[in-house]
């Protein structure tokens, strides 16, 4: 999918774990992996929005376009 | 009380008592088919080879689709409803029909009745095969919904 989800970068920058996110957020470990891994199909606005009050950041730092035509 | 439960044991005991139906049909078909030609009255004498031959080739795509709707409701009863493989499964249940209808359909030029087996077992394929679409749309759903966070 060239849709990329740059979680950990902004996670990473936080200094935040998996597990402080997920319990902020309100979401399970797992999905949060699920999130993580680019398994995800969709993304709810809600989580988004709770996305980005915990890590103080955009949805355009978290979702990445890639035309992975491009090479 | 009537329940799902019991509805899946109950459609998994006609799957049985059509498994051994056909059993015994091919088991018996010398016999039945002597007795159908002799009984028929329809001038059936010297036809018994090619009834020998749709009886025994009919029980292959006849056994695949039983064992397959049994394999079906197996899963089913573990609560495994709307996954790849159950579409796969509908899939080939669908093809036996028509594998089926087509051997209805060659014989259909000894014993013209064959027609309508032809047509049933090709109108049930398709009704299989439209289920099988349906599955398919559900399992994506279904992922879709299982994957969005």
């Amino acid at each position: 999918m060239p849709i990329v989800v740059n979680l950990d970068v902004m996670m990473a920058k936080r200094k935040m774990s998996s597990g402080e996110l997920a319990e902020k957020i309100g979401i399970s470990q797992a999905n949060l992996s699920i999130l993580k891994t680019g398994k995800a199909k969709a993304i709810r606005f809600s989580t988004m929005e709770a996305i980005c009050r915990a890590l103080e950041c955009q949805p355009g730092n978290i979702l990445e376009y890639r035309d992975l035509d491009e090479g | 009380m009537w329940n799902g439960e019991k509805s899946i044991t109950l459609s998994k005991c006609c799957i049985l008592f059509f498994m051994c139906v056909l059993l015994a049909v091919v088991v018996s078909a010398p016999w039945l088919i002597n007795w159908f030609i002799l009984f028929s009255q329809a001038g059936l004498e010297g036809t018994e080879f090619f009834f020998k031959a749709t009886i025994y080739v009919g029980f292959i795509p006849a056994a695949c689709l039983l064992y397959s709707l049994l394999l079906l409701l197996r899963r089913i009863e573990d609560g495994q409803v709307f996954i790849t493989e159950n579409v796969e499964r509908l899939r080939r249940i669908s093809w036996c029909c028509f594998f089926g209808a087509g051997i209805a359909l060659v014989s259909v030029f000894y014993y013209y009745p064959w027609l309508f087996v032809m047509v049933a077992a090709a109108f049930m394929g398709l009704i299989v095969r439209v289920v099988k679409n349906v599955v398919a749309q559900a399992v994506a759903l279904k992922d879709e919904s299982e994957y969005t966070i």
